[in-house]
């Protein structure tokens, strides 16, 4: 009987679970999106962190990856995706567009300076694109995040 | 070629006051008359000799003083193999010419980028609106006098807290701290 039972704290019980089956969602924007193709692919095998089931609709993700250039006529879009994902929800920003705007935030009339505008951010990936190691450390940074959330003290039940 | 077809032109479309531009620096091409556009297109895709069937790019510029706007056609028949560089210079502030949607039908998304970028009406379009930005964006973009607005849907285009706005021109703040030092170490002999 004592080998079937596990005792361990409720908080690291869900954090565990939530963290290990991360669900991103099937969005990608521009040439960021490329790469995390390639992260999903067989090479780097996004699946080793459990979080390779990219799903095709927002109810189901639990993650936003934004990958790529958030223009303005975008920018609303990704908000109402944002706000279709069930909670707990959580948004990699991924590369320089997406983090301030990239090439783009000096003369650039029709892109979002930062897609932290629209959504909060957990984690900003740099680089043009970000090579896959990057955004799986994203995706660690991410995890290491979850890890210390507290059930009855988080963000989601504050606001329910 | 082009010398042939400004002849063939101002014979067959009167009013239409080729011009061309052989001789000068860059590619060469041919300036029609804005309300000849279509007829002159019409002669060009049927005429037996040159039977420009595709078309391969509208694109426009936009000078101040006028807006020129640039057709690319081809007549991809093998033995005939021309490539053309049609031009129409249009009054800035009421830039129109008719569409030519009718005659090739790649002219239609063509026509409705120059709309969406510089902001030239093109008559009897059968789906005339925009195509890149939001339908309810104003101004266009590719005009010299273009201005950014600055909210967009509840979002601020240019937020300052981002914009850097000391350093937007490359280095400024260093060339001023440089400067400045140079000043302090300039000064600072002469109070010795």
């Amino acid at each position: 009987m004592q080998d079937g039972v596990v005792l361990m704290k409720l908080d690291e019980f869900f954090n565990w679970g939530r963290k290990n089956s991360l669900w991103p969602m099937t969005f990608g924007l521009a040439c960021c999106a490329i790469e995390m193709m390639a992260t999903g692919a067989a090479k780097y095998d996004l699946e080793r962190f459990g979080c390779g089931a990219f799903m095709a609709t927002p109810r189901r993700a639990d993650l936003m990856i934004v990958a790529g250039t958030v223009t303005l006529k975008m920018a609303t879009r990704v908000k109402m995706l944002y706000e279709q994902m069930a909670e707990p929800k959580y948004v990699i920003s991924m590369g320089s567009c997406a983090n301030k705007g990239g090439p783009y935030w000096q003369h650039g009339y029709h892109v979002l300076k930062g897609v932290d505008e629209v959504v909060p951010v957990d984690v900003y990936v740099p680089g043009c694109p970000p090579r896959p190691e990057a955004l799986i450390e994203g995706l660690l940074t991410l995890q290491k995040k979850i890890a210390n959330e507290r059930l009855l003290r988080n963000k989601w039940v504050k606001h329910a | 070629m082009h010398n042939e077809l400004v002849t063939l032109i101002n014979s067959k479309v009167g009013g239409a006051n080729a011009t061309t531009s052989v001789g000068e620096a860059g590619d060469a091409s041919i300036t029609v008359e804005g309300a000849k556009l279509y007829a002159v297109c019409e002669m060009l895709k049927n005429d037996p000799t040159y039977s420009f069937n595709v078309l391969q790019v509208i694109t426009g510029t936009d000078f101040k003083d006028y807006i020129e706007v640039a057709y690319i056609m081809a007549s991809f028949d093998p033995a005939k193999n021309y490539e053309l560089i049609l031009k129409v210079k249009l009054d800035r502030n009421n830039p129109e010419v008719e569409s030519v949607c009718n005659l090739w039908k790649a002219a239609n998304f063509l026509e409705r980028e120059t709309y969406d970028m510089l902001g030239v009406i093109f008559k009897n379009h059968p789906d005339f609106r925009r195509i890149l930005c939001p339908e309810d964006w104003t101004g266009f973009p590719l005009r010299k006098d273009y201005v950014v607005q600055e909210v967009y849907n509840g979002m601020v285009v240019n937020p300052e807290h981002k914009m850097n706005i000391p350093d937007r021109e490359f280095n400024a703040k260093q060339k001023a701290a440089e400067k400045a030092a140079a000043a302090a170490s300039g000064a600072a002999p002469a109070q010795e």
